[in-house]
C-alpha cells in the first residue's frame, strides 16, 4: 500500500468535497476534490488516483456512467461510491461494472476510511498478481 | 388499493430517505471536523468546554438515529424478491434467538424453546425470514420491563403449513391499536425506540413468501405473534 493512498471525490456539494477532504487530509490521504464525472475523468487522466469517491447522483455524467467510463479507461483505479440512496439494483450495477464497494450516507469518518484501506490493498494485491 | 397505496407510500419513503441522506452526511462530517479542531486544551480555556463536547457528540448521535429511520425506509421500499431456497426454519429461528439471547439475559429475560422435531423443509427466502424472527424477538424483548418470559416455539401448523409463534409476557398491545400495529410508522413505542417499520416490513416479507403473521394480544399480559409458512409441495421430510 503506498505511504500515503491517492483519493479522488467526486461530488457536486462544495461544502462536502471540502470538509471531506480536511477530514481525509487529516488521516494522511491526499486529497483531490472535483464536482463531476466529467471533470473526474480529466482528473483521472492526468493523475491517477488509488481511490475514487464517487457520488450516484450529480448533474451532467452522473456517478454511474463516470464509473463505468473510470473502469473502462483506467482499470486499475479503485472505484467506491458513496450515496443516500441503498438500492439492490444499484449496488449490483455498480459490482457489475468493477466497482470496489459502496457505502450509504451518513457513514463515519473511520468506516470511510477502513473502505479506502481495503481497496488500496486490492488495488496493492492486483499489481502483485 | 391498500397494496397500491404502501408501493406509493414505499417510492415517497425511498426518495425522501435518500433527500435526506445527503444532508445528513454533511452534518455528521462537519460534526467530526468540528470534534478534531477543538484540539485537547483549546477547549479547557472555555468555561463551558466539556458542554461543547458534550454537545458536539450529541449532533453524532442524533444524526445516527436519523440515518437509522432513514435506512429503514430504505428497506421498507426495497423491492427484494426472494431467492426461494431449501431451508430448515428451525435453524433460522434457533439462529435468530441465540443473536438476542445475551440481551434478554441481561434484561433477566427468560428465553424457553420448543422447537417440532423433524419438521419438513421449507422452499423460502432465508435471510428474509431471519430479519423477520429478529424483528419478532426484538419487539418481544422490548415489550418486557422487568423479569419476564419469551417462549418461541415451532411446529406443523397443517397439511401445508409450519407455524413460528413468539409469545411474550410483557405488556401487550391495547385493542385499539391491534388492527394498527402493521401500519408503517406506527408505533407505540417511546421517541427514538423505534420507526413503526419493523412490523410492517415483516409483514410484507411474510406475505411475499406466501405466509402469514397472526397476533393475538392482551393488555398488561402479553402478546402472541404467529408466524405461518407455506411448505412448497417439492420440500422433503428432513431427517
Amino acid at each position: 500500500m503506498p505511504e500515503r493512498p491517492r483519493v479522488l471525490i467526486v461530488d457536486d456539494e462544495e461544502r462536502f468535497r471540502k470538509t471531506l477532504s480536511r477530514l481525509l487530509s487529516s488521516r494522511g490521504v491526499q486529497v483531490h476534490a472535483v464536482d463531476s464525472g466529467e471533470a473526474a475523468l480529466e482528473h483521472v487522466a492526468k493523475q491517477e488516483p488509488d481511490v475514487v469517491l464517487m457520488d450516484v447522483k450529480m448533474p451532467g455524467m452522473g456517478g454511474i456512467k463516470a464509473l463505468a467510463e473510470i473502469k473502462r479507461r483506467h482499470p486499475a483505479v479503485e472505484v467506491l461510491v458513496l450515496s443516500g440512496h441503498a438500492s439492490v439494483d444499484t449496488a449490483k450495477e455498480i459490482i457489475e461494472l468493477g466497482g470496489f464497494d459502496y457505502l450509504l450516507k451518513p457513514y463515519s469518518i473511520d468506516d470511510l476510511m477502513a473502505k479506502i484501506d481495503a481497496a488500496c490493498e486490492r488495488k496493492q494485491a492486483k499489481y502483485r498478481a | 388499493m391498500q397494496a397500491h397505496k404502501l408501493a406509493a407510500l414505499g417510492e415517497l419513503s425511498a426518495g425522501l430517505a435518500h433527500e435526506i441522506n445527503n444532508p445528513l452526511a454533511v452534518i455528521r462530517q462537519e460534526a467530526e471536523l468540528l470534534g478534531e479542531l477543538l484540539v485537547p486544551g483549546i477547549l479547557e480555556r472555555f468555561p463551558d468546554g466539556q458542554d461543547i463536547q458534550d454537545s458536539l457528540r450529541e449532533i453524532i448521535r442524533q444524526v445516527d438515529r436519523c440515518k437509522s429511520i432513514t435506512h429503514n425506509l430504505l428497506n421498507y421500499a426495497r423491492k427484494n424478491d426472494p431467492i426461494i431456497q431449501a431451508v430448515d426454519v428451525n435453524e433460522i429461528v434457533e439462529d435468530m434467538v441465540r443473536l438476542v439471547e445475551k440481551e434478554a439475559k441481561c434484561r433477566n429475560i427468560l428465553l424457553t424453546r420448543d422447537y417440532q422435531r423433524d419438521l419438513p423443509l421449507v422452499f423460502t427466502d432465508a435471510p428474509q425470514l431471519r430479519q423477520v424472527m429478529l424483528n419478532l424477538l426484538n419487539n418481544a424483548i422490548q415489550s418486557i420491563t422487568g423479569r419476564g418470559e419469551v417462549a418461541v416455539s415451532t411446529r406443523r401448523g397443517g397439511p401445508s403449513n409450519l407455524e413460528v409463534r413468539i409469545r411474550d409476557t410483557g405488556c401487550g398491545i391495547a385493542p385499539e391499536y391491534l388492527e394498527r400495529i402493521f401500519d408503517p410508522f406506527f408505533t407505540t413505542k417511546s421517541p427514538g425506540q423505534g420507526t413503526g417499520l419493523g412490523l410492517s416490513i415483516s409483514q410484507k416479507i411474510v406475505a411475499r413468501l406466501g405466509g402469514t403473521i397472526r397476533v393475538q394480544s392482551a393488555l398488561g399480559q402479553g402478546s402472541t405473534f404467529t408466524v405461518t409458512l407455506p411448505i412448497n409441495e417439492t420440500g422433503s421430510n428432513h431427517a
